[in-house]
């Protein structure tokens, strides 16, 4: 008798379950497993209180930081617009000033000025 | 036909409001020349924008941003030359030809030959009150032209020169006569 035979018989012998193996399957029958629910039935699920509070707070925040970010981006650049312009109108008062008073002062010098007054 | 009269009038009225800012865009081409360059244009909406961040705190913010209260319109070129005869007198023509309109009145004019340091200062009297200045300040390596379109006053913007780090000029009070008086002239 070859090793294989043995090996088969082996393997294929009568094996008794164990004593709990009856109510185990008793067991089973009685609580079946749940079913995966669908994507539909999920999202039904978040559409109702207290979780829809939660994805109605969710989707404020996820809508209002990108927003937030636009406006506090277009603030800035406002801010900075308006500082640049500033300052250009205080550079161009300063320099007309300062040449009206160039002006003068070489007036009240008596140089050689003509004036019309 | 009362329609009409009043938009030939918004037309003659516009006109007059925008036809003393100077067109300076002949002076565009001396920028190549120029080692500095300064070039300053606020008109209505952004002189408008401008004023709103001057502050009421400030003291001399606050002056500048009484003096542009009625004023439309700030237009600023100046050039420096690394050396002399970088532009003519031909470079002026143009701005000088636009001053010679009517309108345009030179109210001040100091020519030195001493140093060949020149100023002009031009008024438009816009009826009773005047409706812009221009000042044309040449030397032979620096050239400034400031075109104001609107109400200015003038005597405010001369105060100025006494803020913004230039000391102030008293015009009323004629000065003592110094021997060496000559030498601030520079």
């Amino acid at each position: 008798m070859s090793h294989l035979e043995d090996d088969l018989r082996a393997a294929l012998q009568r094996e008794e379950p164990s004593a709990d193996f009856a109510d185990r399957v008793l067991a089973r029958l009685e609580h079946p497993a749940t079913p995966r629910p669908s994507w539909q039935e999920g999202l039904a699920v978040l559409m109702r209180p207290p979780r829809l509070l939660w994805v109605a707070v969710c989707l404020i925040v996820c809508v209002m930081i990108p927003f937030a970010e636009v406006q506090y981006r277009k603030q800035r650049q406002y801010l900075a617009d308006g500082e640049r312009a500033k300052q250009q109108l205080l550079f161009a008062v300063r320099m007309a000033g300062s040449k009206l008073h160039q002006a003068q002062k070489k007036v009240l010098e008596g140089g050689r000025t003509e004036t019309r007054l | 036909m009362k329609t009409l009269w009043i938009l030939t009038l918004y037309v003659l009225v516009s006109t007059a409001a925008y036809g003393q800012a100077l067109d300076l865009k002949n002076l565009e081409k001396l920028a190549a020349k120029a080692s500095d360059v300064t070039d300053v244009t606020l008109d209505g909406s952004l002189l408008k924008f401008a004023a709103k961040f001057l502050s009421n705190d400030d003291p001399d913010q606050a002056k500048v941003k009484k003096l542009v209260a009625e004023i439309k319109g700030i237009y600023v070129r100046t050039y420096e030359f690394e050396s002399e005869g970088e532009y003519s007198e031909s470079d002026l023509a143009a701005i000088r030809s636009q001053l010679r309109t009517p309108g345009w009145s030179r109210i001040v004019g100091v020519h030195s030959k001493k140093d060949h340091d020149n100023a002009e200062i031009y008024l438009n009297k816009g009826g009773a009150e005047p409706g812009g200045l221009a000042i044309v300040c040449a030397n032979p390596k620096e050239l400034v032209v400031v075109n104001i379109v609107g109400k200015i006053d003038l005597d405010e913007l001369s105060e100025l020169g006494g803020n913004l780090g230039v000391p102030k000029l008293d015009l009323d009070k004629p000065k003592p006569s110094k021997p060496d008086s000559k030498k601030d002239h520079d």
